[in-house]
Protein backbone atom coordinates (compact mmCIF):
# COMPACT_ATOMS: atom_id res chain seq x y z
CA UNK A 1 0.00 0.00 0.00
CA UNK A 2 1.32 3.45 -0.86
CA UNK A 3 1.88 5.92 1.96
CA UNK A 4 -1.34 7.40 3.27
CA UNK A 5 -1.87 10.79 4.80
CA UNK A 6 -3.34 10.81 8.28
CA UNK A 7 -4.99 13.98 9.50
CA UNK A 8 -2.82 15.89 11.92
CA UNK A 9 -5.22 15.92 14.87
CA UNK A 10 -5.29 12.13 14.76
CA UNK A 11 -1.50 11.90 14.60
CA UNK A 12 -1.25 14.24 17.56
CA UNK A 13 -3.88 12.35 19.58
CA UNK A 14 -1.98 9.10 19.09
CA UNK A 15 1.28 10.79 20.09
CA UNK A 16 -0.36 12.12 23.26
CA UNK A 17 -1.64 8.63 24.08
CA UNK A 18 1.87 7.19 23.81
CA UNK A 19 3.26 10.06 25.92
CA UNK A 20 0.62 9.30 28.59
CA UNK A 21 1.50 5.63 28.46
CA UNK A 22 5.13 6.40 29.30
CA UNK A 23 4.25 8.42 32.42
CA UNK A 24 3.67 7.13 35.94
CA UNK A 25 -0.04 6.75 36.52
CA UNK A 26 -2.34 7.36 39.43
CA UNK A 27 -2.18 3.81 40.79
CA UNK A 28 0.20 2.07 38.34
CA UNK A 29 3.86 2.75 37.70
CA UNK A 30 4.92 3.70 34.19
CA UNK A 31 6.55 0.29 33.80
CA UNK A 32 3.28 -1.44 34.76
CA UNK A 33 1.43 0.67 32.19
CA UNK A 34 3.87 -0.08 29.38
CA UNK A 35 3.92 -3.79 30.32
CA UNK A 36 0.12 -3.75 30.21
CA UNK A 37 0.27 -2.38 26.66
CA UNK A 38 2.82 -5.07 25.78
CA UNK A 39 0.50 -7.76 27.15
CA UNK A 40 -2.35 -6.32 25.08
CA UNK A 41 -0.20 -7.21 22.06
CA UNK A 42 0.79 -10.60 23.43
CA UNK A 43 -2.83 -11.55 24.08
CA UNK A 44 -3.81 -11.41 20.43
CA UNK A 45 -1.38 -14.21 19.57
CA UNK A 46 -1.64 -16.16 22.82
CA UNK A 47 -2.61 -19.85 22.40
CA UNK A 48 -3.94 -19.95 25.96
CA UNK A 49 -6.31 -17.09 25.14
CA UNK A 50 -7.43 -18.87 21.98
CA UNK A 51 -8.10 -21.99 24.04
CA UNK A 52 -10.16 -20.02 26.55
CA UNK A 53 -12.09 -18.26 23.82
CA UNK A 54 -12.96 -21.65 22.33
CA UNK A 55 -13.94 -23.20 25.66
CA UNK A 56 -17.58 -23.37 26.69
CA UNK A 57 -16.70 -21.76 30.00
CA UNK A 58 -14.15 -18.96 30.41
CA UNK A 59 -13.28 -20.56 33.76
CA UNK A 60 -12.06 -23.78 32.12
CA UNK A 61 -8.35 -24.54 32.79
CA UNK A 62 -5.97 -23.17 30.15
CA UNK A 63 -2.21 -23.42 29.59
CA UNK A 64 0.13 -20.62 30.65
CA UNK A 65 -0.21 -17.36 28.73
CA UNK A 66 2.41 -16.06 26.34
CA UNK A 67 3.93 -13.23 28.36
CA UNK A 68 7.02 -11.10 27.86
CA UNK A 69 6.75 -8.79 30.85
CA UNK A 70 7.46 -8.83 34.58
CA UNK A 71 3.79 -8.49 35.48
CA UNK A 72 2.50 -11.17 37.86
CA UNK A 73 0.80 -14.08 36.12
CA UNK A 74 -2.58 -13.21 37.64
CA UNK A 75 -2.43 -9.71 36.18
CA UNK A 76 -1.38 -11.05 32.81
CA UNK A 77 -4.42 -13.32 32.89
CA UNK A 78 -6.74 -10.38 33.60
CA UNK A 79 -5.24 -8.28 30.80
CA UNK A 80 -5.35 -11.11 28.27
CA UNK A 81 -8.92 -11.94 29.22
CA UNK A 82 -10.12 -8.36 28.79
CA UNK A 83 -8.40 -8.21 25.39
CA UNK A 84 -9.61 -11.53 24.02
CA UNK A 85 -12.75 -12.56 25.92
CA UNK A 86 -14.28 -9.40 27.34
CA UNK A 87 -17.86 -10.27 26.43
CA UNK A 88 -17.81 -13.13 28.93
CA UNK A 89 -16.62 -11.07 31.90
CA UNK A 90 -19.05 -11.10 34.82
CA UNK A 91 -19.63 -9.25 38.05
CA UNK A 92 -18.54 -12.28 40.07
CA UNK A 93 -15.26 -12.43 38.11
CA UNK A 94 -14.68 -8.73 38.78
CA UNK A 95 -15.37 -9.15 42.50
CA UNK A 96 -12.79 -11.92 42.68
CA UNK A 97 -10.20 -9.96 40.71
CA UNK A 98 -10.42 -6.86 42.89
CA UNK A 99 -10.05 -8.93 46.03
CA UNK A 100 -7.20 -11.17 44.81
CA UNK A 101 -5.29 -9.43 41.99
CA UNK A 102 -5.76 -5.67 41.91
CA UNK A 103 -7.18 -2.91 44.03
CA UNK A 104 -10.28 -1.58 42.31
CA UNK A 105 -8.40 1.59 41.39
CA UNK A 106 -5.52 -0.38 39.86
CA UNK A 107 -8.04 -2.43 37.91
CA UNK A 108 -9.81 0.62 36.50
CA UNK A 109 -6.53 2.25 35.50
CA UNK A 110 -5.47 -1.02 33.86
CA UNK A 111 -8.70 -1.07 31.84
CA UNK A 112 -7.94 2.48 30.72
CA UNK A 113 -4.45 1.52 29.57
CA UNK A 114 -5.81 -1.53 27.74
CA UNK A 115 -8.37 0.67 26.00
CA UNK A 116 -5.87 3.29 24.85
CA UNK A 117 -3.34 0.70 23.69
CA UNK A 118 -6.09 -1.19 21.88
CA UNK A 119 -7.31 1.94 20.09
CA UNK A 120 -3.86 2.91 18.83
CA UNK A 121 -2.74 -0.61 17.91
CA UNK A 122 -5.97 -1.54 16.17
CA UNK A 123 -5.80 1.65 14.13
CA UNK A 124 -2.31 0.78 12.92
CA UNK A 125 -3.35 -2.81 12.26
CA UNK A 126 -6.46 -1.77 10.33
CA UNK A 127 -4.31 0.37 8.05
CA UNK A 128 -1.68 -2.35 7.61
CA UNK A 129 0.96 -0.30 9.38
CA UNK A 130 3.52 -1.83 11.74
CA UNK A 131 2.65 -1.40 15.40
CA UNK A 132 4.54 1.57 16.80
CA UNK A 133 7.28 0.85 19.35
CA UNK A 134 6.12 1.03 22.95
CA UNK A 135 7.57 3.98 24.84
CA UNK A 136 10.24 3.70 27.52
CA UNK A 137 8.63 4.09 30.96
CA UNK A 138 9.49 7.25 32.86
CA UNK A 139 10.67 6.78 36.44
CA UNK A 140 8.48 8.03 39.23
CA UNK A 141 5.86 6.95 41.71
CA UNK A 142 2.12 6.81 41.02
CA UNK A 143 0.29 9.83 42.41
CA UNK A 144 -2.18 7.63 44.34
CA UNK A 145 -4.90 10.29 44.36
CA UNK A 146 -8.24 8.80 45.34
CA UNK A 147 -11.73 9.97 44.39
CA UNK A 148 -13.61 9.88 47.72
CA UNK A 149 -16.87 10.97 46.05
CA UNK A 150 -17.05 7.77 43.99
CA UNK A 151 -20.18 5.75 44.72
CA UNK A 152 -22.19 2.80 43.46
CA UNK A 153 -24.06 3.87 40.32
CA UNK A 154 -24.72 0.40 38.96
CA UNK A 155 -21.30 -0.26 37.48
CA UNK A 156 -19.04 -2.96 38.91
CA UNK A 157 -16.65 -0.37 40.36
CA UNK A 158 -17.61 2.89 42.09
CA UNK A 159 -18.00 5.83 39.74
CA UNK A 160 -18.15 9.61 40.08
CA UNK A 161 -21.28 11.50 39.08
CA UNK A 162 -20.90 14.91 37.50
CA UNK A 163 -22.69 16.57 40.42
CA UNK A 164 -20.29 15.01 42.94
CA UNK A 165 -17.18 16.66 41.51
CA UNK A 166 -16.00 19.33 43.94
CA UNK A 167 -14.09 22.55 43.16
CA UNK A 168 -11.29 21.18 45.34
CA UNK A 169 -10.94 18.02 43.21
CA UNK A 170 -7.87 17.77 41.02
CA UNK A 171 -7.64 19.07 37.46
CA UNK A 172 -8.37 15.72 35.80
CA UNK A 173 -11.57 15.35 37.81
CA UNK A 174 -12.68 18.84 36.78
CA UNK A 175 -11.88 18.05 33.15
CA UNK A 176 -13.26 14.54 32.73
CA UNK A 177 -16.83 15.52 31.85
CA UNK A 178 -16.03 18.90 30.30
CA UNK A 179 -18.02 19.19 27.05
CA UNK A 180 -19.25 15.61 27.54
CA UNK A 181 -22.62 14.15 28.40
CA UNK A 182 -21.28 12.15 31.37
CA UNK A 183 -23.11 9.17 29.91
CA UNK A 184 -22.27 5.72 31.20
CA UNK A 185 -19.27 5.09 28.97
CA UNK A 186 -17.76 8.36 30.21
CA UNK A 187 -18.39 7.42 33.83
CA UNK A 188 -17.09 3.86 33.55
CA UNK A 189 -13.47 4.81 34.33
CA UNK A 190 -14.23 7.83 36.52
CA UNK A 191 -12.68 6.30 39.63
CA UNK A 192 -9.45 7.34 37.86
CA UNK A 193 -10.32 10.66 36.17
CA UNK A 194 -7.00 10.72 34.30
CA UNK A 195 -8.11 7.55 32.49
CA UNK A 196 -11.34 9.23 31.38
CA UNK A 197 -9.50 12.32 30.15
CA UNK A 198 -6.92 10.23 28.31
CA UNK A 199 -9.28 7.81 26.61
CA UNK A 200 -11.73 10.44 25.46
CA UNK A 201 -8.93 12.59 24.11
CA UNK A 202 -8.36 9.68 21.73
CA UNK A 203 -12.08 9.13 21.23
CA UNK A 204 -12.62 12.74 20.15
CA UNK A 205 -10.06 12.31 17.35
CA UNK A 206 -10.93 8.76 16.28
CA UNK A 207 -14.74 8.95 16.62
CA UNK A 208 -16.31 12.36 17.19
CA UNK A 209 -16.27 15.00 19.93
CA UNK A 210 -19.51 14.91 21.95
CA UNK A 211 -20.62 18.28 20.63
CA UNK A 212 -20.70 16.91 17.08
CA UNK A 213 -22.35 13.56 17.81
CA UNK A 214 -25.87 14.82 17.22
CA UNK A 215 -24.98 17.72 14.93
CA UNK A 216 -26.10 15.92 11.82
CA UNK A 217 -25.91 19.11 9.76
CA UNK A 218 -22.11 19.02 10.01
CA UNK A 219 -20.00 16.21 8.61
CA UNK A 220 -16.52 16.87 9.99
CA UNK A 221 -15.06 13.56 8.83
CA UNK A 222 -14.56 11.94 5.45
CA UNK A 223 -17.16 9.39 6.53
CA UNK A 224 -20.68 10.56 7.41
CA UNK A 225 -22.46 10.29 10.76
CA UNK A 226 -24.45 7.39 9.34
CA UNK A 227 -21.32 5.61 8.14
CA UNK A 228 -19.61 6.19 11.50
CA UNK A 229 -22.56 4.75 13.41
CA UNK A 230 -22.81 1.84 11.00
CA UNK A 231 -19.17 0.96 11.72
CA UNK A 232 -19.57 1.46 15.46
CA UNK A 233 -22.63 -0.77 15.64
CA UNK A 234 -21.02 -3.53 13.59
CA UNK A 235 -17.82 -3.48 15.66
CA UNK A 236 -19.87 -3.67 18.86
CA UNK A 237 -21.86 -6.59 17.50
CA UNK A 238 -18.74 -8.44 16.34
CA UNK A 239 -17.44 -8.06 19.88
CA UNK A 240 -20.79 -9.24 21.28
CA UNK A 241 -20.95 -6.07 23.34
CA UNK A 242 -24.20 -4.83 24.84
CA UNK A 243 -23.12 -1.23 24.86
CA UNK B 1 -27.90 2.69 16.91
CA UNK B 2 -29.53 5.72 18.56
CA UNK B 3 -27.28 8.06 16.60
CA UNK B 4 -27.75 6.10 13.39
CA UNK B 5 -31.48 6.53 13.81
CA UNK B 6 -30.99 10.26 14.48
CA UNK B 7 -28.78 10.59 11.44
CA UNK B 8 -31.41 8.88 9.33
CA UNK B 9 -34.15 11.14 10.61
CA UNK B 10 -32.05 14.18 9.73
CA UNK B 11 -31.41 12.87 6.23
CA UNK B 12 -35.01 11.73 5.74
CA UNK B 13 -33.84 8.13 5.46
CA UNK B 14 -34.75 5.00 7.34
CA UNK B 15 -31.77 2.79 7.94
CA UNK B 16 -32.22 -0.92 8.56
CA UNK B 17 -30.06 -2.00 11.51
CA UNK B 18 -30.04 -5.69 10.57
CA UNK B 19 -26.50 -5.06 9.29
CA UNK B 20 -25.25 -5.16 12.89
CA UNK B 21 -25.73 -8.92 12.97
CA UNK B 22 -25.61 -9.61 9.22
CA UNK B 23 -23.11 -7.47 7.35
CA UNK B 24 -24.59 -8.52 4.01
CA UNK B 25 -28.00 -7.05 4.88
CA UNK B 26 -29.03 -3.89 3.05
CA UNK B 27 -28.79 -0.96 5.48
CA UNK B 28 -29.49 2.00 3.23
CA UNK B 29 -26.24 3.68 4.34
CA UNK B 30 -24.00 4.71 1.44
CA UNK B 31 -20.99 2.47 0.85
CA UNK B 32 -22.03 0.18 3.67
CA UNK B 33 -20.89 -2.88 1.74
CA UNK B 34 -17.22 -1.91 1.64
CA UNK B 35 -17.23 -0.32 5.11
CA UNK B 36 -18.77 -3.33 6.83
CA UNK B 37 -16.42 -5.70 5.03
CA UNK B 38 -13.45 -3.59 6.16
CA UNK B 39 -14.72 -3.52 9.75
CA UNK B 40 -15.24 -7.25 9.86
CA UNK B 41 -11.78 -8.08 8.53
CA UNK B 42 -10.10 -5.52 10.77
CA UNK B 43 -11.79 -6.81 13.92
CA UNK B 44 -11.13 -10.45 13.06
CA UNK B 45 -7.59 -9.91 11.68
CA UNK B 46 -8.74 -11.70 8.56
CA UNK B 47 -6.45 -12.59 5.68
CA UNK B 48 -8.46 -10.42 3.31
CA UNK B 49 -7.99 -7.23 5.35
CA UNK B 50 -5.72 -5.63 2.74
CA UNK B 51 -8.18 -6.32 -0.07
CA UNK B 52 -11.12 -4.99 1.90
CA UNK B 53 -9.23 -1.90 3.07
CA UNK B 54 -8.20 -1.15 -0.50
CA UNK B 55 -11.83 -1.49 -1.58
CA UNK B 56 -12.72 1.34 0.81
CA UNK B 57 -9.80 3.37 -0.46
CA UNK B 58 -10.75 2.92 -4.12
CA UNK B 59 -14.44 3.68 -3.56
CA UNK B 60 -14.19 6.43 -0.95
CA UNK B 61 -10.61 7.75 -0.91
CA UNK B 62 -7.72 7.86 1.54
CA UNK B 63 -9.29 10.17 4.09
CA UNK B 64 -12.41 8.01 4.40
CA UNK B 65 -10.28 4.90 4.77
CA UNK B 66 -8.34 6.53 7.61
CA UNK B 67 -11.47 7.81 9.33
CA UNK B 68 -13.13 4.40 9.02
CA UNK B 69 -10.03 2.77 10.53
CA UNK B 70 -10.23 5.24 13.41
CA UNK B 71 -13.85 4.39 14.19
CA UNK B 72 -13.21 0.65 13.88
CA UNK B 73 -10.24 0.91 16.22
CA UNK B 74 -11.75 3.13 18.88
CA UNK B 75 -14.86 0.97 19.15
CA UNK B 76 -12.74 -2.11 19.75
CA UNK B 77 -11.54 -0.16 22.79
CA UNK B 78 -14.95 1.19 23.80
CA UNK B 79 -16.39 -2.32 24.00
CA UNK B 80 -13.57 -3.39 26.31
CA UNK B 81 -14.28 -0.50 28.68
CA UNK B 82 -17.99 -1.31 28.65
CA UNK B 83 -17.51 -5.05 29.16
CA UNK B 84 -14.74 -4.75 31.76
CA UNK B 85 -16.59 -2.25 33.93
CA UNK B 86 -20.11 -3.63 33.69
CA UNK B 87 -21.27 -0.31 32.24
CA UNK B 88 -25.07 -0.34 32.29
CA UNK B 89 -26.87 0.39 29.05
CA UNK B 90 -28.85 3.64 29.05
CA UNK B 91 -32.60 3.19 28.56
CA UNK B 92 -32.67 4.86 25.13
CA UNK B 93 -29.85 2.66 23.85
CA UNK B 94 -31.41 -0.45 25.36
CA UNK B 95 -34.66 0.19 23.53
CA UNK B 96 -33.03 0.70 20.15
CA UNK B 97 -30.68 -2.28 20.43
CA UNK B 98 -33.19 -4.74 21.90
CA UNK B 99 -33.55 -6.60 18.63
CA UNK B 100 -29.95 -7.39 18.01
CA UNK B 101 -29.24 -8.08 21.68
CA UNK B 102 -31.92 -10.74 21.59
CA UNK B 103 -30.60 -12.11 18.28
CA UNK B 104 -27.10 -12.47 19.72
CA UNK B 105 -28.30 -13.76 23.10
CA UNK B 106 -26.37 -11.06 24.91
CA UNK B 107 -28.93 -10.31 27.60
CA UNK B 108 -29.07 -13.93 28.69
CA UNK B 109 -25.32 -14.18 29.17
CA UNK B 110 -24.89 -10.91 31.00
CA UNK B 111 -27.72 -11.76 33.34
CA UNK B 112 -25.80 -14.84 34.49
Amino acid sequence: MSEIEIRDDLVQAHARAWARLAEPGVWLTAAEKVWTAEEVRNARACPACAARKAALSPEAPIPAHVSTTDLPEARVDVIHRIVTDADRLTRSWFDRIVSEVFTVEEYIETVGVIAEATAVDRFDAALGRPLRPLPAPIAGAPSRLAMPAAKDEGFWAPTVAREDIQPSDREAAQAMYLNRGAVNIHRALSLVPESVVGFFDLDDAMYLPDALLRDFAQEPRAVTHAQIELLAARVSALNRCLY
Amino acid sequence: MVLLRGSGEHAGETYDDTFAIDSTAESGVADADVLLAFAESAVLDADDLTTRREAVRERMGDAAMVDAAGVIAIFQAVVKIADATGAPLEDAKAEVSAGFRAELGLDEFKAG
